[in-house]
């Protein structure tokens, strides 16, 4: 159903119109029926014309005065019935609007109007975020800062109102609906063809297999990103082809993997899979030796599992000691109190891990922890976003905030699909292969400054997706991956534009040489300054620039040129 | 029975009934044509325009066409009689009370349109 704003204001201002009609309407009627003298004392009575004139003037009082004439007693009796006929009713229309205007159910239509209009006029790829709460919020920054716009939708009222004060690199609409209600998403613009994606990240896995459901039925051709907590929502959402699925405890556990066994996989993989604007983490140096671990929730549970998988020798603390799954040799205790701590061994052991449910508990056992123990390597748990200024300060060894884990996951993956598949390889291969690849994106990675993330483009050598590549191999020109390091405006003058990956088939190869050749149908990962972005596009889109870059040029084009100059014959 | 059904109809019967009124008579004859006739017809069309805004059916938007459509013109009929008597000074001559009426002969048109579909919806509602 279509809510209408304007039918539901005419509906409501009904009454006050007709009242206001008919009051001046009895008005004029009245003024043209009281006897009146002319200027030469003859009896005369108004025109309707005339009435109307009176009226007019004194039902907007304004208040002119008497005229043609000088009234009579009869004509200044109506004048006051009149005034107060028309000023009443006026009072009246007035009034009404303004309580129109301000009925939470009318601006609530109008809100959504503006909204459904704003959606309706987008020119460009959007994205549909369903949930604005901490990872709502990282995503729709994030996405923002790299020139998406994005739809919000939220049942929570103030949370959307705090989006309206907020500002952003890319405009970001709000509207507070539930996004369980497949109209709703359809009204955010779901079945729109600029749809790139959406996106369900709320805190409730119910409402994002809702979401991601609804998403994959209306629209097949847009991408389902979805956060989800249980493990058995992320496998349903799988099985029905969901583009990504972010499990916080697994991305939480993959990154602390990389960090315990490939430290500069971890580096770039941590950095390539945080919001815009983050620094790249130092390289860290895990010990080996015992680890203590506080809290045995749905975070600590995976990390026990993966510490034991890694052969790590490891101890528990859990306050629930009856509780399920618990491994022998556990401790009853918060992890809070020095004694707990010492029970559990934290002077012998190497690492600290906080992972409990509550952000204060979290913070100070990881504080009393290296009060007790000075070199202790420190990882840990920020449940809350707000909390994680907080937690920065303590400076621990690793920290993981559960809604930027989902946020970079995800914007990650809107940047390049490709990107996963990379370090799918990269573990395949050695550390060091990692480090080459940061080497050459980040040049100086440990200096103060933190260099701008790479914008990733997944380029595939085909007619649709680089008509101007395609256009030069049809012409016989060999391409290889150098290309893309040329500048086309100067020639001879190398780019920092970095060919990652090259994926030809099943078959994936990490920086590929300069000289490879590239052939239809491959796919490239490509790491390039934000600041290149258009000369990159070009390369792609336009011929005669990509023609530029490859031979250094000039591309004769037009079909008067093409006549005068004749075609450039093609070079093999 | 429905009451606003039944200040609905009245106020769309009246309109037509009052523009009939008016209209009838010697075309070019001013003392056949009454000048509060004309006034009662264009506020009960108004009236009636702004009780037919807001509804939603198929019908009702034909109904609020028509309605527009007697509105403007009524309003012509009553510009040529102002213009032509107040502003200009000609008077009512033949000519212009012809005008007048004709306009509102169209008018009268519309507003017999109205009533033919409010009647049609209403024996459609019936069955």
């Amino acid at each position: 159903m279509r809510r209408s704003t304007a039918l539901l204001f005419f509906r409501r201002m009904r009454v006050p119109l007709i009242v206001l009609i008919s009051a001046y309407s009895i008005a004029t009627v009245g003024f043209t029926l009281m006897p009146g003298t002319d200027a030469d004392g003859n009896p005369w009575r108004m025109s309707v014309f005339e009435a109307f004139y009176v009226v007019s003037y004194t039902g907007s009082t304004i208040g002119f005065g008497e005229v043609p004439y000088e009234f009579s007693k009869a004509q200044r009796l109506w004048t006051m019935v009149s005034i107060y006929l028309t000023v009443i009713a006026w009072l009246f229309s007035i009034g009404s609007i303004i309580s129109l205007m301000q009925d939470p159910a009318f601006s609530q239509a109008l809100r959504g109007a503006r909204f459904r209009r704003a959606v309706r006029n987008y020119d460009q790829p959007f994205y549909l975020l369903c949930g604005f709460g901490d990872t709502g919020r990282l995503l729709a920054r994030s996405l923002s800062e790299l020139r998406h716009p994005v739809v919000v939708i939220d049942d929570a009222p103030e949370k959307i109102d705090a989006l309206s004060v907020e500002t952003h690199r890319f405009p970001i609409h709000g509207y507070c609906m539930d996004a369980r209600l497949p109209e709703n998403l359809i009204s955010a613009g779901l079945q729109s063809r600029w749809c790139a994606g959406v996106l369900a990240a709320t805190a409730n896995d119910q409402v994002n297999l809702k979401v991601a459901v609804t998403a994959r039925l209306i629209n097949q051709r847009t991408a389902v990103y979805a956060r989800a907590d249980e493990k058995s929502v992320a496998d349903n959402m799988r099985s029905f082809d969901t583009a990504h699925v972010v499990t916080p405890t697994d991305e939480f556990v993959r990154r602390l993997r990389l960090l315990l066994t490939r430290p500069h996989a971890y580096r770039l993989y941590q950095w390539l899979h945080s919001p815009p604007g983050s620094p790249i983490p130092a390289l860290p140096d895990p010990p080996s030796g015992r680890w203590v671990l506080c809290g045995f929730g749905r975070f600590g549970r995976s990390v026990y599992r993966l510490l034991r998988e890694l052969k790590i020798d490891v101890k528990v603390i859990e306050e629930n000691i009856d509780l399920p799954g618990l491994p022998e040799g556990a401790i009853g205790g918060r992890g809070t109190q020095a004694e707990t701590l010492r029970e559990a061994g934290i002077e012998e052991a190497v690492g600290i891990l906080a992972t409990t449910r509550d952000d204060v508990d979290n913070l100070s056992i990881v504080i009393t922890a290296r009060e007790l123990n000075d070199g202790l390597f420190s990882a840990v748990l920020a449940n809350q976003w707000s909390s994680e200024p907080l937690f920065r300060a303590a400076e621990p060894d690793f920290l993981a905030q559960p809604g930027e884990l989902i946020a970079g996951t995800i914007v990650s993956h809107i940047r390049s699909p490709l990107l996963s598949h990379l370090f799918r390889r990269l573990d395949e291969v050695e550390d060091a292969v990692a480090a080459r690849i940061l080497e050459r994106i980040a040049p100086d990675p440990d200096q103060a400054e933190t260099p701008e993330q790479p914008e990733l483009f997944t380029v595939r050598l085909s007619k649709k997706r680089a008509p101007a590549l395609h256009w030069l191999k049809e012409q016989g020109f060999g391409i290889d991956v150098s290309l893309f390091q040329r500048h086309p405006g100067r020639p001879g003058e190398k780019v920092p534009v970095e060919v990652l990956m090259l994926t030809r088939g099943d078959d994936d190869q990490l920086l590929p040489d300069a000289a490879t050749r590239l052939e239809s149908g491959d796919r490239l990962l490509v790491a390039c300054p934000p600041a290149l972005v258009r000369r990159m596009q070009s390369l792609l889109e336009n011929e005669a620039a990509a023609y530029r870059a490859l031979t250094g040029d000039e591309l004769q084009q037009g079909w008067l040129l093409k006549k005068l100059v004749g075609e450039r014959p093609a070079r093999s | 029975m429905n009451m606003s059904k039944v200040i609905f109809g009245f106020f769309v019967l009246l309109a037509l009934t009052l523009n009939f009124g008016f209209f009838l008579g010697e075309i070019d004859n001013p003392d056949h044509h009454n000048v509060y006739e004309l006034f009662a017809a264009l506020v009960v069309g108004l009236i009636a325009t702004i009780m037919k805004l807001g509804e939603r059916s198929q019908m009702s938007a034909m109904l609020l066409a028509s309605s527009l459509v007697v509105d403007l013109q009524l309003l012509a009929a009553v510009s040529v009689w102002v213009l032509s008597v107040h502003v200009f000074d000609i008077g009512l001559t033949p000519g212009v009370m012809a005008s007048v009426v004709s306009l509102s002969g169209g008018a009268l048109l519309a507003n017999l349109l109205s009533v033919v579909l409010l009647t049609m919806e209403t024996a459609g509602l019936s069955r």
